[in-house]
């Protein structure tokens, strides 16, 4: 039983290691005073410095931010809506849209970004930061969907009877009881859209156009141009903090969504 | 006038009619119980009433006025639902108030109603409250103030008490009956159980299969059961003769003897049902109109009385007696005995009822 508990706590320690050592060694090497990534001469900020003065660096910050938030509130929108009829309402062609919901879950990436593509080139839609949001959006729905759906399926519907026999109406019914019992859920499934939205490079730099770039994409190009340098760690460092944060808001959401 | 009147309601689910025609006229003030097996449509007929469900043909009166086609939101009920149905994300003030603030009260007034019926169900002080922070018995009773706050003309109640263990459902009774007393208002209540219904109504209506089989007051439905059904839903143990009825006599093959009714019309066919406890039984038996001799097969104490088994020819009696006979006497299996009863304290079921 010892040696099994032994056994098993070096194997998570691997798998620890295995899963974080390179962030570490990103995030250490973002304070390194030289410009060498083989060793570590002394603390500093000055890479900070460097990203947190450049321009470009804050216009793509932005970018990223209002993208996100325009892309978690049509997910949401649209998501709450489809989760709404394939847990309330039965109709034809119901299973097929219940399966159809994983397929962007499922694919890959690259192959979403591809067909976004060919699909923007077909319908001649120019490039910018609509194609962006529109390619996040059709994707993270699915995210939102799944989330909602998990929630809506052990919701005890008397609360609404129970609201309608005391005087509501449907809307009243609406935004007074469903959409609060539902908040925590649509919180952790618009912290995810956003998430998703903040990270995403495929798609973004498949459907992005001339000028408009998110904090993904001036790392991918940076590091595509001068190779890893201290300035990319620093700025990764500040991406993942960001990410970091909202996957704590997120899970704090969860928390409290089983808790209801 | 009526509080609900129900005419010729009829429900159904794809094939099965879950409610079959039922009519009934609820008093202003009764409080009026819904009872019968799971699946014979009471809850569907609270629904009904509610409005949640419609029906598909048949009419709904509240006070006299067709409601039929009016949405649930506005047709003034209450109702208490089987799992409570609280509003999670509010306290119990919240909860209690949201009926009130839908019919836009002014806030002072809904700080005093709120209160005043947090009183009523014994909750004074516990506005602040979770509802999660609440046993059972206090969430029964949120469930009830939330309810009644809004003076509703009818309050629903569909086995508000199902969830409770043993001890708190019989104080919630009797507090239930108390609090309708109190406030004044018709209570209809759906229930499987019959010692729910046997205590707190004035009258039941006792549904199978969608049909009401009978309505009346506990004390009838129980001694003068109109069915079969009936006779043996309700209550612990009946004695049910099956035999055919000519001038006040009824014949049965089972036993070698005639037996004595009081039911006027001939039949060819009826039950006669005898409740357990209204059976004498001794050595010696005198001025019963119908005495059996019969041989003790088993003897079973039950605390408040004794269950006796009789054996009659081919048959079994179960007789009721009470507990303080022991005192004096009691029999013993494989005793001789005589069980009798009087003719007018049989009940006929007639033969629509068989």
């Amino acid at each position: 039983m010892k040696k099994t508990n032994l056994f098993l706590m070096i194997f998570t320690v691997f798998v620890f290691i295995f899963l974080y050592a390179p962030m570490v060694i990103m995030v250490i090497f973002s304070f390194n005073e030289a410009k060498s990534l083989g060793v570590f001469t002394a603390f500093s900020l000055k890479w900070y410095e460097k990203i947190f003065t450049n321009t470009e660096v804050w216009v793509a910050l932005y970018n990223s931010v209002w993208v996100g938030a325009v892309v978690t509130a049509v997910s949401i929108v649209l998501g709450m809506m489809m989760a709404l009829a394939v847990t309330r309402f039965s109709f034809v062609g119901k299973p097929i849209l219940d399966a159809l919901i994983l397929i962007p879950i499922i694919i890959p990436e690259i192959t979403e970004a591809l067909s976004l593509l060919v699909m923007y080139v077909f319908l001649n839609i120019p490039l910018g930061p609509l194609t962006v949001i529109i390619g996040h959006a059709a994707f993270d729905v699915a995210f939102v969907t799944v989330v909602l759906r998990a929630r809506m399926a052990g919701y005890d519907r008397t609360v609404e009877e129970a609201a309608r026999t005391l005087g509501a109406n449907e809307l009243q019914t609406f935004f007074r009881i469903t959409l609060p019992v539902m908040y925590p859920a649509i919180l952790a499934a618009g912290l995810l859209a956003f998430t998703l939205s903040f990270d995403d490079l495929i798609k973004t730099l498949f459907t992005t156009g001339p000028g408009f770039k998110t904090l993904p994409l001036i790392v991918w190009s940076s590091a595509a141009r001068g190779g890893v340098s201290p300035d990319l760690n620093a700025l990764s460092t500040f991406a993942i903090s960001i990410s970091l944060l909202f996957a704590v808001f997120r899970i704090r959401a969860e928390k409290k969504m089983r808790g209801v | 006038m009526y509080s609900v009147e129900l005419d010729n309601i009829v429900k159904r689910f794809g094939n099965v009619a879950a409610v079959d025609n039922v009519s009934l006229k609820i008093r202003e003030n009764e409080f009026f119980s819904l009872l019968g097996p799971s699946g014979c449509g009471k809850t569907t007929t609270l629904r009904i009433i509610a409005g949640l469900e419609e029906p598909d043909s048949g009419v709904v009166r509240l006070h006299g006025q067709d409601v039929t086609d009016v949405p649930t939101h506005k047709r003034n009920i209450g109702m208490v639902f089987q799992h409570l149905a609280l509003f999670p994300h509010m306290n119990v003030f919240e909860n209690v108030a949201f009926g009130l603030k839908m019919r836009k009260v002014p806030k002072n007034e809904i700080k005093d109603r709120v209160k005043a019926i947090l009183e009523v169900v014994d909750l004074s002080g516990m506005e602040a409250r979770r509802i999660n922070q609440l046993s059972g018995g206090q969430q029964q009773r949120v469930a009830l103030a939330r309810a009644l706050v809004t003076e509703p003309s009818v309050l629903l109640l569909d086995e508000p008490l199902g969830a409770l263990d043993l001890k708190i459902r019989q104080h919630m009774m009797v507090e239930l009956k108390n609090i309708q007393r109190r406030v004044g208002t018709t209570f209809i209540y759906v229930t499987h159980d019959q010692t729910e219904a046997m205590t707190m109504s004035d009258r039941i209506a006792i549904m199978k299969d969608g049909r009401l089989q009978q309505v009346g007051t506990p004390t009838e439905v129980y001694f003068k059961p109109m069915s079969a059904f009936v006779a043996s839903f309700i209550g612990e143990a009946i004695n049910l003769i099956r035999g055919r009825i000519q001038d006040g006599i009824l014949t049965t093959q089972d036993l070698g003897q005639p037996i004595l009714v009081n039911h006027g019309e001939n039949s060819s066919e009826a039950y006669l049902a005898v409740r357990p406890e209204i059976i004498s039984i001794d050595n010696e038996l005198e001025g019963l109109d119908n005495i059996l001799d019969g041989i003790v097969r088993d003897v079973i104490f039950k605390g408040s009385y004794i269950e006796y088994r009789v054996e009659v020819g081919p048959r079994v009696f179960v007789v009721h007696q009470h507990s303080r006979a022991l005192m004096q006497r009691n029999f013993t299996v494989g005793e001789r005995v005589k069980i009798g009863w009087r003719r007018n304290e049989g009940a006929i079921i007639p033969s629509s009822g068989v």
